[in-house]
Order: structure tokens, then sequence, then C-alpha cells
């Protein structure tokens, strides 16, 4: 996930609201009650496609079977024994799965009993560079760096892998479920060959989030943001990201030039280009540029789908398009750091979250953009059995946005970041640098 | 025993010693050698004495670098200003609400710094309290602002180290002999030429420790400006933070700070040296 979250932002208040809202349209025991019935089916198929529990491969060196409960030493990957420990460190972001306090998840609680395995859920990424900043020190000394299953955004993945800082699966045999029931956009992405080191989490696109009545037309092209002509309508009241890849690869788009085939030379076009429209733009946002785009301070501005989505709850006018000449579609995905200590626990949440019903449950709250395509099924059932028309409502919306359930045609216009090496990141860094500070 | 005697302040200076050592000469000294070197998160770092990095980075932030020498400054002043009086009413006027009148002055640091600031937010909103309320009225035109302002981070500065200047300004206005500004009345000094001549120079030291307490935070502060301001109100701060957290671009981060660590404290020795025949210590 880009740089979105920042924990005492307004509009993080705004988003509590609204998932406290949603929640309220969701009463707990309904939900509750709905997977007591799943629970007895779900049970029996996780047993057979979780993790295969002592198997002939398991434990050739003679390794005690860890009983649910025990604290395993830290052992070397390759002679792990693919039985669950009983614990589970779980790093995602802030509100970032289904509850606003992550101890009354449903997703997470159900997990916890049909697995045995006690689950910490910390919401500690607020960032990836600064988390990655946090584990990289131990990650180079080869040592555990107290997580187990982090959720971190595509091009950190491919990065970190490498970097040889990822554990492997073996989604074929740990997570089923991800090949059963993922869609196939998700599956051997560039960043992550053969999903050998991470699947998706949600995914989100970067696009234009605008106020029809602050425009004089329908916004549809990177243009009509970018352009200083067309801009300087707007001037002021324009809005951009400090996410120094969104932006940089949203300016590449807009000049013509694949992301993933951008030289040197392209990057500081972009970077011209972005200086060419500053004096226009209000600000560089994180995450408050979603209080500008609700309070109308902004009346076009670089947006995330998922911010958008909630927004229109509170004024349905907000509209979020991918741009005729791209968006860019990010993905955060599940990993598990080099040396984890329960690595076998981490792939079986893996396995766990890509039941179809399951995906269901934490897209209705989330919002951001499900990897499950048959979760929509499933929320569109639940709408048909709420018990309420509000609650009902509030599901058909979920199911229906293409902001969660993005049409093949949004699809089609999605492109991934670039991934950089080393060198060319302090060069972007230094040319994006030159913009976000006057 | 009588030969070691000699030894016991030492022994008691040796807990303020190690801490120093601890948590302020070493991690200098990692700074120092950070700021030398060369590589990348993911490769590493390596030490090669890589001097050239500090005239770069100098040119390369020089703007930000001004900006906040120039933002500081203001906010000293106004600070100094603001709080000056404040000071003087409690220490001379306050009567019996001193410490009451105190205690609010310290009062807006039982909150948060980062809620004080975003508060500042709510405050110069474009159709908050203030300027809606001017809109309004007509004072102002529908499209002024002030967030993204210098004006708005310089007050949110300037308020949220108000405290550090009202404070040692009012010590030291406490510590003033009252019989030594009637004797000045007595010959034959008006009000404010009593206040000029042996107020004010009394109380050099602590418009010192304000001046300090209020300048060498404010130079480094990046909050202000990152929630208040815009990409024309970067301060170095603002650099510091984006270089070390976003993108983790430590040797440049570590040599800004030396940087602005070595140009504040040539800046406080010239004001010490300024000051020079006063007593400095409050």
């Amino acid at each position: 996930m880009p740089d979105r979250r920042n924990p005492v932002d307004p509009r993080e208040i705004a988003l509590q609201r609204a998932i406290a809202q949603a929640l309220t349209r969701h009463p707990i025991t309904r939900r509750n009650f709905l997977h007591a019935s799943l629970l007895a089916g779900t049970a029996a198929t996780l047993a057979a496609c979780g993790i295969p529990a002592a198997s002939p491969t398991a434990a050739p060196t003679g390794t005690p079977r860890l009983t649910p409960g025990a604290t395993p030493t830290a052992e070397p990957t390759a002679t792990a024994a693919p039985s669950p420990a009983g614990q589970l460190s779980f790093a995602n972001w802030p509100l970032y799965i289904d509850a606003d306090d992550p101890t009354q998840s449903p997703t997470l609680q159900q997990f916890e009993q049909d697995t045995g395995i006690t689950v910490n859920y910390t919401e500690a990424i607020e960032d990836n560079q600064s988390f990655f900043g946090t584990i990289q020190p131990a990650l180079a000394a080869g040592q555990d760096t107290g997580w187990d299953l982090m959720v971190l955004t595509d091009w950190l993945v491919g990065k970190m892998a490498n970097l040889g800082y990822l554990h492997e699966i073996a989604v074929a045999s740990q997570v089923p479920n991800f090949l059963a029931h993922a869609a196939d956009k998700y599956k051997n992405p560039t960043y992550d060959p053969n999903n050998r080191h991470s699947v998706p989490w949600q995914s989100g696109i970067t696009g234009i989030g605008y106020n029809p009545e602050l425009v004089e037309e329908e916004i549809t092209s990177l243009a009509q943001l970018l352009d200083p002509a067309m801009a300087e309508r707007y001037s002021g009241r324009i809005g951009m990201f400090t996410e120094m890849r969104d932006t940089m690869n949203l300016a590449l788009l807009y000049l013509g030039i694949e992301p993933a085939s951008a030289t040197i030379e392209d990057a500081e076009r972009a970077r011209d280009a972005l200086l060419a429209q500053a004096p226009h733009v209000r600000d560089y946002y994180g995450n408050e540029y979603a209080q500008g785009l609700a309070d109308g301070s902004l009346a076009i501005t670089m947006a995330w789908s998922g911010d958008v989505f909630q927004l229109q709850f509170d004024n349905p006018n907000l509209r979020f398009v991918v741009p005729d000449d791209g968006g860019i579609l990010w993905v955060d995905n599940m990993c598990i750091p080099r040396n984890a200590q329960h690595p076998v626990d981490a792939t079986m949440m893996m396995n766990y979250v890509y039941q179809p019903e399951v995906a269901a449950q934490i897209a209705e709250y989330v919002n951001y953009i499900c990897p499950v395509p048959a979760a929509r099924e499933i929320i569109l059932r639940h709408a048909d059995e709420a018990e309420s028309e509000e609650d009902a409502e509030y599901l058909r919306a979920v199911a229906e946005s293409p902001l969660v359930f993005p049409t093949d045609d949004m699809l089609a216009r999605l492109h991934s970041y670039k991934v950089l090496d080393d060198q060319e990141e302090q060069r972007w860094n230094e040319l994006f640098g030159e913009v976000v500070t006057g | 025993m009588s030969r070691r005697r000699w030894l016991i302040p030492y022994l008691f200076l040796l807990p303020g010693g190690l801490w120093l050592l601890f948590f302020f000469v070493l991690p200098m000294l990692a700074m120092a050698s950070v700021s030398l070197q060369e590589g990348s998160l993911g490769a590493g770092y390596q030490l090669t004495f890589n001097f050239g990095i500090f005239p770069e980075v100098l040119a390369r932030w020089s703007t930000q670098f001004l900006r906040s020498l120039e933002y500081g400054l203001i906010v000293t002043l106004l600070g100094l200003l603001i709080g000056y009086p404040m000071a003087y009413t409690i220490a001379f006027r306050g009567g019996r609400y001193k410490n009451l009148l105190l205690f609010l002055v310290i009062l807006p640091f039982f909150t948060s710094f980062i809620i004080r600031v975003i508060s500042w937010k709510f405050i110069l909103a474009d159709q908050g309290f203030l300027l809606g309320t001017l809109k309004d009225w007509g004072v102002v035109e529908p499209g002024f602002h002030l967030i993204a302002t210098p004006v708005a981070v310089i007050s949110g500065i300037t308020y949220n180290f108000l405290p550090f200047v009202v404070l040692p300004l009012y010590v030291s206005l406490e510590k003033v002999d009252r019989r030594v500004i009637e004797a000045a009345s007595d010959l034959y000094a008006n009000r404010l030429h009593a206040f000029l001549r042996v107020t004010l120079p009394l109380t050099i030291p602590g418009i010192f420790a304000a001046s300090l307490l209020t300048f060498i935070p404010a130079v480094g502060d990046y909050l202000n400006a990152e929630v208040l301001g815009s990409r024309d109100t970067t301060m170095i701060g603002n650099v510091v933070q984006r270089l070390y957290l976003a993108n983790n671009d430590y040797p440049e981060a570590a040599a800004i700070s030396l940087i602005l660590m070595g140009g504040i404290l040539i800046g406080i020795l010239a004001y010490a040296r300024l000051l020079r025949g006063q007593e400095l210590t409050v």
C-alpha cells in the first residue's frame, strides 16, 4: 500500500467513522451467526486443503513435532517441519482487516478457533520504507525479525525477494486456495514470478478523484490533471501525492511511457512534467488528500480507489476514474520474512483468507480491491440475507462497485509500478525530491 | 582514604557523564560515520570517507537550509515579542494568580504535540472558524487561504514553542530585585526608562535562554511545515524526514543533520559573543 496511513490524520478519524458506520450496518451478531453456520463446512475443507500435517517430507532430521502453543526454536527454512507451531505474528496496515479493533476481527477469531493458532495481529505498518527500515538490520544479519507474516506493497516484495530476504513458499501445496480462487491477474506477477514468496492481501488503484461540482468537464485523461494549460483552471485546488512511486509512475503514463520500460531519461521527463504542473498544485499529500476531496478544497486530485469508495457514502457525487491513458494497480502482498519463527502458521493464514467466504468478509469491511472474484457472489448473497434494507444496500454497493471488483475494461488500463534497482531508486528519489520540496 | 577524596566529585559526575557518552557522544560518532558512507539499504553501506557529501548536500538543499533559518529567526523574535509581555505580566502583576497563570502557560503540553499542530489546521482551515467568519463578513476574499502558506507554518511553530519563551523569561524576571527598579524611579527614570535601562538588561540571561530553547528546535522542526505548509514551505527537517524515512538515504540525512548542528552551534556562539560581558546563566 502506498504511503497512505497516518495514525493521527483527521482523515483516519473519518475513516474510522466510516468503518464504524459499516459496522452498525452489519450487526456483529448477524455476522457471527452467519459464520457459525459456515464454520462447520469450512473447518472440514480447511483440514483437507490447509497445510499438510506431518508428511513424509517432514522432519527428516528428527525435529520433534511441535504442538500448538509451543514456541519452536528458529529452524532453517529448508528443514522446517510443515506443522504449525501454534503462533503467528502478523504485521499489517491500520484498518486493513474486518474490524476497526483487530481483536474483534471475525476472520482472526475464526482462524484461531479453527486452527488453534494464536494470532498476534499488530497494525505495525504505516509506510513500506520505514517498516522495511525497522526489519532490515535483522534480515541483513540473518536473524528473526519477530514477524511471521507481513503485508507489503508489490515493489518492496520484489526488492526484498531479490535481496533474498523472503521465505519461499510452495503455493501449490501450501496455499492451494490461492490457485483455486485468486483472479488470474494476481497469479505469477512480474514483481514475484510464480508467487514464490507472496500472495496478494488486497490491492488498489491509483487514479484520479474529482468533485464534478468543482470541475468544468468530465475527467477522463491524465492531461486534465497534469497538463499545465489545463491544470491552470483548477490552480490551487489540485492535489498530488508525496508517494514517489505513485506520482512518478503516473507522470510517466501521462507522457505515454510504459513505467516498466522507463529509463532514467524518461524519469527526468516525468520530473519536468511534474515541475511544470507544480505551480498549480495545492500540496503533495499522504492520506490527507481525502479530507481535501471531501471538504471541497480539492477539485481534482490523485486518489486511491478505496478511499474514494468510502467517501462516496458521504458524498455520492465524488468520482474516481482510471484515466484513458492509464492508472496504477498496486498490490499489497502477504509474505514471510527470512528466518521467521512460524512460517507454516503464516502459510496457513495465507490459505485461510483465500476461501471466498473469508475474502468476502474482509472485502465487506476493507473496500479495497478483493483478489477473489468469487467473493462478489457471496457479498450479494449476504445482501439478500441481510436483515435490514440499509445493510443490504451497503453490501450491494460493495459488490457492485468497480472500485472493489473492477471491470475488465478498467483492469486493462492498469499498469504496475516499475521495480527499481538501487541506483534507479536513488535517482528517482532525487528527481522526485526536486518536485516536492520547493 | 583522604588521598582519594579528589575522586568524589568525579564519581558524582559519572552517571551524567556516562549518559552523555552513550546517548550523545556515541550516537554523534555513529551519525558522523554514517554520513561518510555510501551504498543503499538493500546492498548495505560502506564507509568510504565521502567528505564530498557535505558541500553537495549544502548546495542541493540550500533553499531549505536558509528557509529554516529564516523561519527560526522569525519564530524566535515573535516568541520574544509575545512571550516577554506575558512573562512580565505574570511576574510583576500575577499576584496570587501567578501559579495558575504559569499552569495555563504549560497547559497545552498536556496534549500531544501532533494534536496541537493539527488543531491549528482546523483553526486556519479555508472555511474554518477564523477564515470562514472573516469570509462571511466580507473582510477577506473567498479564495483567501492561510493553510499551505508560511504564515500558517510560522504561526504553528511560534505557538508550539511559546512556553519555552515564557518560562525562562519568567524565572529571570522573577529574580529581578524590585528595589533596583524603585531606585531607578527614585533617580527620576520614568517607567519606560526604568524598564529599558534596568529591567531589560537584567533579564538578558532569560532572553538568551528563551532564544536558544526556541530557535534550536524551531529550525529543526518538520511537523508544522508538514501539516500546515506546502512544498514552498519545506524546511530542512522535512528533507531529513523524507531522506531518512521515505528514501532510506541515511548518509545524506546524517550529513544534513551534522551541518545543521554545526551551523546552529556557530550561530549560538556568535550570539553569546554578541552578549559578551553579560552573565548568561539564569
